[in-house]
């Protein structure tokens, strides 16, 4: 497989990976790093891409176990999570619009186990569907669909506290 | 859209029994000016999700040049020809002598000839003695 090809294949979820890379790593160098080190091992791997039935799915579940391995040596390292880059340059504008939601879900979206956390980024951020999200994290659908709605449920949980807190 | 489905959209949403097409929905409502008053806690949450689909990586990807391997296959007939022209050169050199060493055989070869002048000379020397041999014999068998 050539590189342009290879490019145009993979290219197209580049986004996709990075946003699920940062979903669980937060810092978005490290998401970045993520993404270059998928794409390197997707390209040494090439000549197998073919035999996935979607290499996008493909993709995304190299991108999760890296950062879930990332993840593991983290700890055991026992470095902190460095928390986040998060551009906060409009954040004022959208709290005078009493707008602050928009911000605060992606930060409840990180108190979330990670599962949850990735099964939440990959249907209500990507909008994948059950079956894809079920090869992509290899679960089976039902469980996605519980802990989904596990996740769903916290999130309005946390955004409903912070709305009433916000207007009283 | 009449609001008692979007209620009971919200709700299926929440329990995960939404298809794609039904989430789209309610992100849609949620993005449009007239929200129900008693909904709008959730407007956050929906904007949100859908604002964080616009985050994109900012960094080119890098990937290893596809003529790398016949770039590293030229390397390794460059280096082996650099190790044959040294092996090949310092035999040349070896057969070259610099005058120095040139003189030095000189002199070694004179000094072999000489030695071996001598050495013929002393050998001329004993077959003569050998006579004085001769003359020990007859005398023993005389003086018996």
């Amino acid at each position: 497989m050539e590189q342009k090809e290879f490019l145009d294949t993979i290219l197209p979820c580049k986004d996709t990976l990075y946003r699920l890379a940062k979903r669980l790593l937060v810092s978005s160098d490290e998401a970045e790093d993520a993404v270059q080190e998928v794409f390197l091992k997707l390209w040494k791997g090439r000549d197998k891409i073919d035999n996935y039935r979607s290499p996008e799915a493909f993709a995304v579940t190299m991108t999760k176990n890296y950062c879930l391995d990332r993840l593991k040596s983290r700890q055991a390292s026992n470095l902190k999570i460095v928390h986040s880059n998060y551009k906060n340059s409009d954040n004022i504008e959208r709290t005078i619009e009493g707008n602050e939601g928009v911000e605060l879900v992606t930060k409840i979206m990180q108190t979330l186990p990670e599962k949850q956390k990735m099964i939440m980024q990959l249907r209500d951020i990507e909008q994948f569907e059950f079956a894809e999200i079920s090869q992509m994290l290899e679960i089976n659908e039902t469980a996605i669909r519980v802990a989904l709605s596990r996740a769903r449920k916290v999130v309005r949980e946390q955004l409903i506290k912070q709305y009433n807190y916000g207007i009283s | 859209m009449e609001l008692a489905k979007i209620e009971s959209l919200l709700d299926a949403y929440f329990e995960g029994e939404t298809s794609l097409d039904q989430e789209k929905i309610l992100r849609d409502y949620f993005s449009s000016a007239t929200i129900a008053p008693h909904l709008m806690a959730y407007q956050g949450l929906f904007v949100g999700l859908k604002n964080a689909q616009q985050e994109v990586s900012e960094r080119e990807i890098s990937l290893p040049q596809a003529s790398s391997n016949s770039r590293r296959w030229w390397l390794s007939i460059a280096a082996s020809a650099i190790i044959l022209l040294g092996v090949v050169g310092l035999q040349f050199s070896g057969n070259q002598m610099t005058s120095e060493e040139q003189q030095a055989l000189a002199a070694f070869n004179k000094t072999r000839e000489t030695l071996l002048l001598m050495s013929n000379s002393f050998n001329k020397g004993t077959q003569e003695l050998a006579v004085i041999g001769q003359f020990t014999e007859t005398k023993n068998r005389i003086l018996k």
